[in-house]
C-alpha cells in the first residue's frame, strides 16, 4: 500500500509511517490530487506493481470494494472506474452535476462513465503509460476518462459504496467549473 | 481639472518607473525588462505633456479622441500582460510539480 501525503499540515505522514507494510511518500508542498496520484503510480510501478488501485484519503471508499477492482482487472480490463450510486448517499446536487458531466463527456468523446468524479479506480501499467495525465488537480479524473476513450483502452465500471463522514468535500464549485473548462480544452488538444 | 489629471498621470508614471528600477536592483527583472517598462512609462509622460504629438497619429488611425487611442492601447497591453503572466505561472506550476514529485520519490527510495 502506498500513501501519498500531498503537503498536508496534519500528522498524516507520521501516522501512516507507523503502519507496517505501508510506503509513505510526502510532497513538501500541496500540488494537487492529480500530481499525488502520479507520484503514487510511479513509485508503485517502479517497485514492480502490474496495476494500481486508487482510493481517496477522506475514507469515503470502502476497502471491501477492492476485490471488485481486482476481479475486473483479472478479466482483462485496463482501466476500472468506480461508480457511486445515488442510493449510497451521494448528495443530490453532486449526483445531478456528475450525471450532466457524464452526458457531456459521452457526447464529446463517445465514452459514458456514470460517475465521472469517483476517485476509486484502477489501472494497469500499460494503461498508465498511455493515459499518463497532466492535470495536477481535480481535473485528473476527467482527463483519465477522456484519455481512456482516446486510447481505446478496455475499461469497465464497478459499483462502489460511498461513505460521507463530513460535510466538507474536496471538490468545490470553482473546481467543478475548472473541470468543465478542461473537458472542452481536452477536445482541442492533440 | 485637466492639469490635475496630468499631474496625477505623471506622478503615477514616475512611481511605476521607480518600481521597475526597484525590482531591477533586487535582481527580479532583467535590464531589457527594466528598459522596456521605463520606456512605456516615459512615453506616457511625453503624451501627457505633449498630447498634440500623438493627436495626429490618433486621427490617422481613425481615433477621434486621443483618450480612445490610449484606452485601446491600455487594453491591448493588459491582455498581453495577463497572457504572459498566465503562461509564466503555468510554467512555474509545472516545474514546481516536477521538482516536488521527484523529491518525494527520491526520499522514498533513499529510505530503503
Amino acid at each position: 500500500m502506498v500513501v501519498v501525503d500531498d503537503g498536508s499540515k496534519d500528522n498524516t505522514f507520521d501516522m501512516a509511517k507507523k503502519i507496517q507494510g505501508v510506503e509513505v511518500l510526502k510532497h513538501k508542498v500541496n500540488i494537487g490530487k492529480g500530481a499525488a496520484m502520479k507520484t503514487g503510480c510511479e513509485y508503485a510501478f517502479s517497485k514492480g506493481a502490474k496495476a494500481v488501485i486508487f482510493m481517496d484519503s477522506d475514507a469515503q471508499h470502502s476497502p471491501e470494494d477492492i476485490i471488485k477492482f481486482t476481479k475486473a482487472l483479472d478479466n482483462g480490463n485496463q482501466v476500472v472506474f468506480g461508480s457511486r450510486n445515488y442510493s449510497y448517499g451521494t448528495p443530490l446536487v453532486r449526483f445531478l452535476g456528475n450525471k450532466a458531466a457524464s452526458v457531456l463527456i459521452s457526447l464529446l468523446y463517445g465514452i459514458y462513465i456514470s460517475d465521472l468524479l469517483c476517485g476509486f479506480r484502477a489501472l494497469t501499467l500499460e494503461a498508465y503509460k498511455k493515459i499518463k495525465w497532466e492535470s495536477p488537480g481535480y481535473g485528473v479524473e476527467t482527463e483519465m476518462v477522456i484519455k481512456t476513450a482516446n486510447s481505446g483502452l478496455k475499461h469497465c465500471e464497478v459499483p462502489v459504496a460511498a461513505i460521507y463522514l463530513d460535510k466538507v468535500k474536496g471538490v468545490t464549485i470553482l473546481d467543478a467549473l475548472s473541470v468543465l473548462l478542461d473537458v472542452f480544452r481536452w477536445k482541442f488538444r492533440k | 481639472m485637466i492639469y490635475l489629471l496630468q499631474i496625477f498621470a505623471i506622478i503615477f508614471s514616475l512611481g511605476m518607473i521607480y518600481f521597475a528600477l526597484l525590482h531591477f536592483r533586487r535582481g527580479e527583472i532583467t535590464t531589457v525588462e527594466t528598459g522596456s517598462w521605463a520606456l512605456v512609462w516615459s512615453v506616457l509622460i511625453i503624451i501627457v505633456f505633449f498630447p498634440d504629438v500623438v493627436r495626429t497619429f490618433a486621427r490617422t488611425y481613425l481615433y477621434t479622441r486621443l483618450f480612445d487611442l490610449l484606452v485601446v492601447g491600455g487594453i491591448a497591453l493588459c491582455v498581453f500582460m495577463v497572457a504572459r503572466s498566465y503562461l509564466t505561472s503555468r510554467r512555474l506550476e509545472k516545474k514546481l510539480e516536477e521538482f516536488v514529485r521527484k523529491e518525494a520519490l527520491n526520499n522514498a527510495n533513499k529510505k530503503k
